[in-house]
This record gives structure tokens, C-alpha cells and sequence, in this order.
């Protein structure tokens, strides 16, 4: 038997620059085994939530990622509603179901770009992250920050995107399209792409549903889920079918991520098209009541969860949010061993892993 | 490497995508959230920003007639400036410079004072 070395893959930006460590425990350059330590980024968010007034955890939970910032906010803002519960405006269940798909748009490219990266393809790299700035600006353009966008409040939105606006978004987005399809044909047809991609960290469909995956993750194994098909903000009437991918390896995942991208800016032009005129906030009668309330939105990572609990007064009693990575972490102990040392980077960044977001 | 050449030349004759960054900068969008200021003649003491704030970055001192801002505190959400109901939160796009040391801002509220005078 050759002998086994044991060797910590991070925490110190192991792939993307977030602590996560992993025991791998190789023989002959093959992974025979993984243990993955999480606790570096924990920060008490959810206590944090417990101790302030509801309106002001919008921006404590947009801080719970970077990237999916705005989701966080607006999960969070329609988990409370749903506390009274209360119907929000159709404009702003529109513009947040925009603001959420650009910042899908920008998650994905900044993931495509990620993965470039690993491969080594630092041209790639730089192309998808030139055009995310793209989106990056129509986000500071409409909410008014880049990343924190905080557009959501409890009750609808706080900024409405005029004419003007419109028009830029719709241009910029028609460009960001074409130029990520011409990136995307690279990296689907490209041979050093595909020869560092295909076949690594297979999951089958039976193991990724046993295993509790959610996301591009799980539609990369060949199951057809995603939460927008629940219909909630505007994607009911947007007529939203699911990406879906049946190999279950990297390059299904990169490809679903990479359709996705493409299906973002679609979806975005088509609510551009639907949204309809009228008011964008209501204010909420007095105090959450004392009940509780679940709600799941599909971020670019996959499924996020939020419970909240009121209790009648301005303070909820409990808020709990599960994230995405949280449910995709345990698929690496299955794809991981048998594979090789040289493959681990890839194949941990193809769960698109989020760890301050799963510490919180 | 063939389906990449298009990008490639585009590239070639399309010129930088960057700034002279900090010669040649971009102006900051209408909406974009810089910073905020306060309007000593505006403000009345009533303490909308400061209950409204989610980072406590505003404090009322109704006693010395004072409105202490610590900007290092600040998120940049713009929650005061829409609770403002006489305008004394100015919402500006321009971005603050970095700093050393932690800035204390302190407002007298004239307009309290003004107020105060008349009754």
C-alpha cells in the first residue's frame, strides 16, 4: 500500500479567497479521503437579527453574502411580509424580480470567470469579468450601489427604475449577451477546457438527491428543480423553465451556470417588457404579528430558506436562513475521493461554494 | 482557440476597457449613494434620522442641541435621508476619500435654535 499524506487544502483562499479548510488525505497523487472544516466566517448574523428593530435587518442580511446581496434582502423582506401577511405592489415584485436576476447574471459571470481562472485561462478570466462591470454599473446605476444594493424594504422596493433607465438596462443587457454567448461558445467547445472538466466529480442523480443538493448543483445531476418555479415575486407570469444538465460533472455545471447567465438577461428583458405601471411600496400596518412564516428563493447558488418568527412586537423572536452552500458541501465528500490532487480546486469551485454566507 | 479570435482582435484594435484611474475618472451616477451631509439650518432635533439609522451612526443630543454623526459608522443606505422630513439629510453621489482616523462629525441644529428663540 502506498503511503497516505494527509494535507489541509486552505482555509487561506483554497481556489476562491474564503476560509474553508479541507483534510484531504491522498495516495499517489488520488484523493482516498476529505474532511471538510467550516467556522472561520462565523459572525452571529441570525442573533444579530433577533436583537434589532425588522426594518433595520434588511441590511444586516444583505450583509450575510457579497454576492447575492440582494437577494438576501429581499428574501429576508418577503419572509417578513408574510409574517401579516401582506401583498406587495405588482411594479415592485417586478423590479425585484430584475434586480434579482442582474445580480444572477453577475454572480454567474464572476463564477465563469472563477473557473477560467482555475483552469489556468487567465484571458477568459479577464473577458467575463470586463463584461460583469457591465451589469455591476446597472446595478449602481438603478439601486445605487454596486454590491449592498439595499433597494428592498418591507412592503416593496425603494427606488423605481424610470424610462431612461429602461432604455440604458435594456441596451447594455441586449450587449452583455451577445459578448457572454461569444465567451460561452469558448468555453463549451474549447478542448483544454472540456480536458480538465469532463468526467471530474461526477454525481449522479440519486446521489445528489440523497445528498440534499439544491441549485445549479443538483440541476447539473439531471434534476429538474429550482424554487422560481414556485412562481413567487414575477417569475409566474414570466414563463420560467429551469436549465437542466444530465452528465452531473464540472462541465455540467459550468455549462448549466453558464445557460443560466443567458437565461438571466432573457428573463430580465421579458420583465423589462411585462412591467407594469403603478405604485412600488405599501406601507405595513404596525409591528410584525406574533406568527411565523417560511420562504425559499432560488439564488445563484441554489435554494436559499427563511424562517421568521414575530412575536407582535418591532424585534423578531427568531430569524433562521439556510443557505445554498450549506446543502452543496457534503457532495464533495462524494466527488472528491478517487479523484486527482490536481482536479480538487475545479472541483470545489464547481459547487460555487459561499462560505461567509453559510456561516453567516 | 479559433472561436476565441473574434474577442482577440476586437480586443486588439478595441482599446483598453480600464481608466487612467486616477487621472480619468468615471462621474458617479445620478442615484449612486456616496455620502451624506447634514443641513445645520434645516434640522429640527426631531430624530427620525438617528431611530431609523441600522448602524447607529447618528446621535441626537437634544440637551446640547447637537447632532453628532460618526461617518466610519455610516453604511451608506440613505435610510435618513428618505426619513428626513425637512430635507436636512442631503443624499450626495460622490464618494467619501479614506481616512486615518475615525472622523466625528457634530451639527448644531440651528433651525431648533431659531425655533426655540421665536416661542
Amino acid at each position: 500500500m502506498a503511503p497516505r499524506t494527509i494535507a489541509p487544502f486552505g482555509p487561506q483562499h483554497p481556489v476562491l479567497p474564503e476560509p474553508i479548510q479541507l483534510k484531504i488525505t491522498y495516495e499517489n497523487e488520488k484523493v482516498v479521503d476529505v474532511v471538510p472544516a467550516l467556522g472561520y466566517g462565523h459572525r452571529g448574523i441570525e442573533k444579530a437579527c433577533e436583537l434589532n428593530e425588522y426594518p433595520k435587518n434588511i441590511h444586516l442580511c444583505e450583509r450575510i453574502c457579497g454576492i447575492c446581496s440582494c437577494m438576501h434582502g429581499i428574501s429576508y423582506c418577503e419572509v417578513v411580509e408574510r409574517l401579516w401577511p401582506m401583498e406587495v405592489p405588482p411594479r415592485a415584485k417586478y423590479l425585484r424580480t430584475i434586480w434579482s436576476e442582474m445580480s444572477r447574471t453577475h454572480s454567474h459571470l464572476l463564477w465563469l470567470g472563477l473557473l477560467a481562472d482555475a483552469l489556468g485561462f487567465e484571458s477568459m478570466f479577464m473577458q467575463f469579468w470586463r463584461i460583469r462591470e457591465k451589469v455591476l454599473d446597472l446595478l449602481e446605476m438603478t439601486c445605487g450601489s454596486r454590491v449592498t444594493q439595499s433597494v428592498s424594504v418591507v412592503g416593496g422596493v425603494r427606488r423605481d427604475i424610470d424610462d431612461e433607465q429602461k432604455k440604458i438596462c435594456i441596451r447594455t443587457l441586449q450587449e452583455v449577451r451577445q459578448e457572454a454567448e461569444a465567451l460561452i461558445n469558448v468555453l463549451a467547445t474549447d478542448p483544454t477546457v472540456k480536458a480538465r472538466t469532463v468526467g471530474k466529480g461526477v454525481l449522479t442523480k440519486e446521489q445528489a438527491i440523497l445528498l440534499g443538493n439544491n441549485g445549479p448543483h443538483l440541476r447539473a445531476s439531471g434534476v429538474k428543480e429550482d424554487c422560481r418555479m414556485l412562481g413567487m415575486q414575477a417569475y409566474g407570469e414570466l414563463g420560467f423553465e429551469p436549465v437542466v444538465e444530465t452528465d452531473g460533472d464540472c462541465y455540467a455545471r459550468a455549462l448549466v451556470r453558464a445557460r443560466e447567465t443567458l437565461q438571466a438577461i432573457d428573463l430580465q428583458l421579458e420583465a423589462f417588457s411585462k412591467m407594469p405601471e403603478g405604485e412600488i411600496y405599501v406601507r405595513p400596518k404596525g409591528s410584525p404579528p406574533a406568527n411565523e412564516a417560511v420562504y425559499r428563493c432560488e439564488q445563484a447558488r441554489g435554494e436559499v430558506f427563511y424562517y421568521a418568527k414575530g412575536n407582535g412586537t418591532r424585534k423578531l423572536e427568531r430569524l433562521r436562513v439556510r443557505t445554498p452552500t450549506f446543502a452543496n458541501i457534503p457532495s464533495l465528500l462524494v466527488m472528491l475521493p478517487g479523484s486527482e490532487l490536481a482536479d480538487v480546486p475545479i472541483i470545489v469551485l464547481s459547487i460555487d461554494p459561499c462560505i461567509s454566507c453559510t456561516e453567516r | 482557440m479559433p472561436v476565441m479570435l473574434p474577442t482577440i482582435i476586437r480586443n486588439l484594435f478595441g482599446g483598453p476597457a480600464t481608466r487612467m484611474y486616477p487621472v480619468q475618472v468615471r462621474d458617479p451616477f445620478e442615484g449612486a449613494r456616496g455620502h451624506i451631509e447634514f443641513d445645520d439650518d434645516k434640522c429640527i432635533l426631531c430624530g427620525n434620522c438617528a431611530r431609523q439609522c441600522p448602524a447607529a451612526a447618528i446621535e441626537i443630543n437634544k440637551e446640547k442641541n447637537e447632532l453628532v454623526f460618526y461617518p466610519a459608522r455610516c453604511i451608506i443606505c440613505f435610510v435618513c435621508a428618505e426619513a428626513c422630513k425637512k430635507d436636512a439629510v442631503i443624499a450626495s453621489n460622490k464618494w467619501r476619500t479614506p481616512y486615518y482616523t475615525k472622523p466625528v462629525e457634530v451639527h448644531v441644529a440651528k433651525a431648533k435654535k431659531e425655533k426655540a428663540k421665536k416661542e
